[in-house]
């Protein structure tokens, strides 16, 4: 055998691998100190975040920071709901802060009408809240706003108010166990003396008979809609 | 030179074409970034597989593709050996013509025993591909026709040569044995100190900022040993997250955590942060996990089976998805579709929100770190291996 023979075939033959992975491994040392280097501080991926949808105006940003600071929602989160008196400076703008924050929301509320004088909500209310409060989406804040139709005394009225409010906060606590209830549910209970509801919600979803739509029997109730702003 | 001599010299410059072709590919992805894999014969004349779930790209991404994968990131390569193992063969052909040996029996005896070596890796290897991963890669497939050819020209080369002098076969043997070791350690030897030092980026990819689970819904995932807490980023219909649950169990490191899943289905039917569905169905999907609950890994596991199945599907029709969970799983029924779970399944989003999370799948924070996404596959086992050893975060105080 000649040896130098045997020994230039080896050294040629070896040097295949030993240039691939020398080539190889140093060019990609190369691309990955390129990568490293042309990063941007920016993601490249979108990052979670909570719906903002296109009716979230400046100026319907501005109303619901209003009422959510009322309400409690954007502080600490100790108050729970709005009193009458404390939401009287929102619902002085009712007409049309109430227009401007729950009208583009037609596909997204629903109207629970209660019966004359009962704050309790029955098997349709139950089916027709938990569907609307389970198509959360991205939205951030829930609004109940319960109401009462003018007959009986104006303290009667907003009693009855507040306990269809309340009703309808201690069902969702009671079956979505959700530990950000307090940071997402505002409750506005107003009484006979705030803007009432026209018959031209009558289209929108409601519980309750479709036929009982008088402007009585669209104010027996408390509206409940996800708002998909962000603030 | 004899015909068989030069099938012989053939078949191994093949092989170390092949094989060279897949080393190549491997050690592109050393920038941890996405690369293309060759998925042809004649590498070069067709397009590069882009798909990332063609065998070939399947084949790379499996646990066989590379050994010590804990200590080097991605791992040695297999097809570097193979490579070394078809330069040694084609420098023992070689040697023959040249040294006039094709006669003399010790050189072709060697030989013969030598090819064996790659004949043997090549079924073992197929059946590993075919068997296990169910998937073929072309170059692999070019690797085991190379390794047979050239195994077949070494018996037909020692059966055509004329000397029968074995006197000193042993000291024949044992020298080149150490010349074949030196041909295939050598280079994983210079691989092993040439790769860049992948340590300085584990756990350089962020964090959760609130990873308290308030609403319960993170979901208890494979085997819940002792270990380190680690939350997965899900969506059940999602193919890389599925390719993620098997590198990461035939890792070994499955049982080392205590893995919990967060649903994150890429589908724009619950998932206001996708404009595009791109998994239909999964929504659905999700909520089944959530459903089962204690049962969620047998619902997972389902779906990974029916991925495509249920994709399709879903795409012709968005409800067909709940029939088919719930024909597999009856007692769901009732649970799918309901306000609260649907509600949960945001909540589980909202988490995501909270966690200001990039939209994407898999993801995984082991004890709040995240494991970079360029080391959910090659560099899996590396990376992982370094959090799950990493010091357990200190608790900052109320």
């Amino acid at each position: 055998m000649n040896a130098p023979v045997h020994a230039g075939l080896a050294a040629t033959c070896l040097a295949v691998p030993l240039l691939l992975v020398g080539i190889g491994v140093n060019g990609a040392k190369a691309q990955l100190a390129a990568n490293e280097a042309s990063a941007s501080s920016e993601p490249s991926v979108a990052i979670a975040a909570a719906a903002d949808e296109g009716y979230c105006s400046a100026d319907l940003k501005k109303v619901l920071r209003r009422v959510l600071q009322s309400c409690g929602l954007l502080s600490s989160g100790e108050v729970r709901g709005c009193q009458p008196l404390e939401a009287k400076s929102v619902a002085t703008l009712a007409g049309s802060d109430f227009n401007a924050l729950f009208l583009p929301l037609a596909d997204r509320a629903g109207i629970i009408q209660f019966d004359k004088e009962s704050a309790e909500l029955d098997a349709g209310d139950l089916a027709m809240l938990d569907r609307t409060f389970a198509d959360q989406r991205g939205a951030s804040y829930f609004f109940v706003v319960s109401r009462s139709s003018p007959e009986g005394s104006e303290v009667y009225n907003r009693n009855l108010s507040q306990q269809r409010g309340e009703a309808v906060l201690s069902h969702l606590q009671a079956t979505f166990k959700d530990a950000d209830l307090n940071k997402e549910v505002g409750i506005l209970w107003l009484g006979e003396e705030f803007a009432q509801l026209d018959q031209e919600f009558c289209s929108w979803q409601r519980s309750g008979s479709s036929e009982a739509c008088q402007s009585q029997d669209l104010n027996r109730s408390a509206f409940v809609a996800w708002i998909d702003c962000r603030l | 030179m004899r015909p068989f001599t030069i099938l012989f010299l053939v078949a191994a410059a093949c092989g170390m074409f092949f094989a060279g072709m897949s080393t190549w590919d491997f050690i592109a992805h050393l920038d941890r970034d996405v690369h293309d894999v060759t998925c042809s014969f004649i590498p070069g004349l067709l397009a590069s597989d882009t798909s990332a779930s063609s065998g070939c790209h399947v084949t790379m991404m499996s646990p066989y593709s590379s050994v010590l994968r804990t200590t080097v990131w991605g791992g040695i390569p297999i097809a570097l050996p193979g490579l070394a193992v078809f330069a040694f063969l084609m420098f023992r052909g070689l040697d023959l013509v040249f040294n006039r040996r094709e006669d003399d029996k010790r050189a072709t005896t060697f030989l013969l025993l030598a090819t064996v070596l790659p004949a043997l890796t090549s079924v073992v290897m197929g059946y590993l591909s075919m068997v296990e991963l169910g998937a073929a890669c072309k170059l692999c497939i070019g690797i085991y026709i190379s390794s047979f050819v050239a195994l077949a020209a070494a018996v037909g080369i020692r059966a055509q040569g004329v000397g029968e002098d074995m006197n000193g076969f042993g000291r024949e043997f044992g020298l080149s044995f150490a010349e074949g070791t030196g041909f295939v350690l050598i280079p994983l030897l210079i691989y092993t100190i040439m790769s860049p030092d992948y340590s300085r980026f584990i756990g350089t990819c962020g964090t959760l900022p609130k990873p308290e689970d308030a609403n319960g819904v993170l979901i208890g995932i494979g085997q819940q040993v002792s270990g380190k807490s680690a939350v997965e980023v899900f969506d059940p219909l999602c193919s890389a997250c599925k390719g993620f649950e098997g590198r990461l169990n035939a890792s070994g490191l499955a049982t080392q955590v205590k893995r919990k899943a967060v649903l994150f289905p890429l589908d724009n039917s619950c998932n206001w942060m996708v404009s595009n569905t791109m998994h239909p169905g999964a929504c659905m999907m999700s909520e089944a996990v959530l459903c089962a609950d204690a049962k969620a890994d047998e619902v997972i596991a389902w779906g990974f089976a029916h991925q495509e199945e249920i994709l399709t599907a879903a795409k012709a029709n968005p409800d067909s998805a709940k029939d088919m969970v719930v024909a597999a799983f009856p007692d769901l029924k009732e649970c799918i579709g309901s306000p609260t779970v649907k509600s949960r399944l945001n909540k589980s989003l909202r988490y995501a929100v909270a966690n200001q999370l990039p939209v994407l799948t898999p993801q995984l924070y082991v004890d709040n770190t995240k494991l970079c996404d360029a080391d959910t596959d090659l560099g899996l086992d590396y990376a992982l291996t370094r959090l799950l050893e990493a010091p357990v975060a200190a608790k900052e105080n109320p």
